[in-house]
């Protein structure tokens, strides 16, 4: 599903941000990566989902060389990943139903699918009466939700969540990766990024665990932690 | 009162592009272009069928000028040859009221014509598709009196033509710059929308858009920006025609500009054409410029 062969990241003459990251997702599996803020957990999950390119090494998708695909595979290899992003980035202007239809359309779904699948999601995820709201209108939980709905509306092979379980108590986190863990299991590749290294462990996933730019497998054991 | 200028609601874009300021001024000053071309194009219209008017009633006429001190018998013989010319309708020689009559603008009622030794004047009708021999018809009238001059106005008219096809080129021209100005206000328009929306733009690449589906949202806008300011410009050309309308008559203006007003299927045509020139204008350039930016990014 996704391999990196020892990516580095660097911007600029800055110091490197990864250093030699290998690292390998397969298809269908469930996987944490933690370590502290600043670590590179982010600037790791972008190169993932085809933000920013790695300085140095390989990454591989969907079995396509990723470094060496053109503009139109990655735009191909986009529409396959799901993302929760840390500060939800969702649309002002657009209502929540319209935030969440936004990969179908740009999918060039039908809005005839829009009106089915939309409003079925939400109503899954409990915002069935918030259709018509702005995301300003919308808590944080909610916000996060909303951005939840949008990243598996297209059922993407890979869901990728960086710090979602941040800023709620461990409750709702614990909520919020039940639901990760029913998507998982109907087939698609889970990476939740998290600080929080407590937390992770309270699961049986995979923990890849990142230092200062260096990517270890963790255990519950690993001193790293 | 300008509702009318709101975008449609149905037209849902995902980049919030209404919110922007440069949304606000831009269908006015592509109204002011439409406007500027506009008029320029109904100039041009009223150009040519001036000067088609001025074609047809010159070309049928000639004038013969007889020195005043020609002799009665001579003017006869004058008269006598052009009117056996082929192709010559009438010849009629002007009696000295009416001469003094064309000059009045000139000299004014209280001067006696009699006292001056003004021309005599031969008012001459030509058949337009007949061919006259004029080399020939110069001759024979200079065999009878010398000093007589024909002229055909001929020489003016091409003098005239050539001045009017100058006009119509610095319109053109005019037409032509408005048209840039349209072009680089959109690419200017454009790349701030792409710098202001960068964040959702980015969002869109990362959730699996391509270059063409967020330029679609540019050039849609840009086209009901376009159109919207062609209806406003159109609205301020009709209203200027139908006001310089009476002004044509009050400026004495050879072919009064009412003829050519509001009920001239030309003007519509016109303002039809130019708003949709500018609303296409902007939506094409608005799809270059983006996908040529975009294409830059990750």
């Amino acid at each position: 599903m996704v391999r990196l062969d020892n990516v580095g990241k660097r911007y600029g003459t800055d110091a490197e941000i990864l250093h030699d990251v290998s690292l390998t997702l397969d298809p269908g599996g469930f996987y944490f990566l933690t370590g502290v803020s600043g670590a590179g957990k982010t600037t790791l999950l972008k190169i993932i989902y085809l933000s920013e390119p790695p300085s140095n090494g390989a990454i591989t998708l969907f079995d396509i060389d990723a470094s060496t695909a053109d503009r139109t595979t990655h735009t191909a290899m986009r529409r396959r990943i799901g993302i929760v992003f840390q500060d939800f980035r969702l649309v002002d202007h657009l209502t929540v139903r319209d935030n969440v239809a936004l990969p179908l359309r740009i999918a060039g779904a039908s809005e005839r699918e829009i009106r089915e699948n939309v409003p079925e999601l939400l109503g899954w995820i409990g915002l069935e009466g918030k259709l018509d709201y702005r995301p300003a209108q919308l808590s944080g939980g909610e916000q996060q939700r909303v951005a939840i709905a949008r990243a598996i509306v297209r059922r993407p092979d890979l869901l990728i969540a960086d710090e979602p379980t941040g800023n709620i108590d461990d409750e709702i986190a614990m909520l919020l990766v039940r639901i990760f863990e029913r998507i998982n299991r109907l087939g698609t590749t889970v990476l939740i990024a998290t600080h929080d290294i407590s937390f992770a462990r309270q699961f049986t996933h995979r923990r890849y665990h990142l230092d200062r730019g260096a990517l270890s497998i963790a255990s519950d054991g690993d001193a790293a932690e | 009162m300008i509702g009318f200028l709101r975008l449609p609601q149905q037209l849902r874009l995902d980049l919030p592009l209404r919110r922007d300021a440069t949304g606000r001024f831009l269908p006015w000053i592509i109204a002011l272009m439409v406007y500027l071309a506009a008029m320029g194009g109904t100039a041009l219209i009223w150009l040519g069928d001036t000067l088609s008017q001025w074609d047809a009633t010159l070309a049928s006429a000639l004038t013969l000028q007889i020195p005043a001190d020609a002799s009665p018998a001579r003017i006869d013989m004058a008269l006598g040859a052009l009117r056996q010319t082929k192709g010559i309708v009438s010849a009629h020689l002007l009696q000295p009221e009416e001469t003094a009559k064309l000059l009045e603008p000139w000299l004014g009622s209280s001067v006696s014509v009699g006292d001056l030794p003004l021309p005599r004047l031969v008012d001459v009708r030509i058949d337009p598709r007949t061919a006259i021999d004029y080399l020939r018809l110069r001759q024979q009238l200079a065999s009878i009196i010398p000093e007589a001059q024909l002229d055909s106005n001929r020489t003016w008219l091409s003098g005239v033509r050539e001045f009017a096809l100058r006009v119509e080129g610095v319109i053109t021209a005019g037409v032509f710059v408005v048209a840039m100005l349209i072009v680089a206000i959109i690419v200017f328009t454009a790349r701030i929308g792409l710098a202001i929306h960068r964040s959702v733009i980015e969002l869109l690449h990362l959730l699996g858009a391509q270059d063409a589906y967020i330029a679609r949202q540019f050039q849609v806008h840009a086209l009901a920006l376009g159109l919207r300011g062609g209806v406003i410009g159109g609205i301020a050309a009709v209203a200027t025609v139908i006001i310089l309308g009476p002004a044509g008559h009050l400026l004495a203006l050879p072919v009064p500009i009412a003829a050519y007003g509001i009920f001239d299927w030309r003007l519509w045509v016109l303002l039809i054409v130019t708003g949709l020139i500018a609303g296409g204008v902007a939506m094409v350039t608005a799809r270059i410029t983006v996908l040529r930016q975009l294409s830059r990014m990750p």
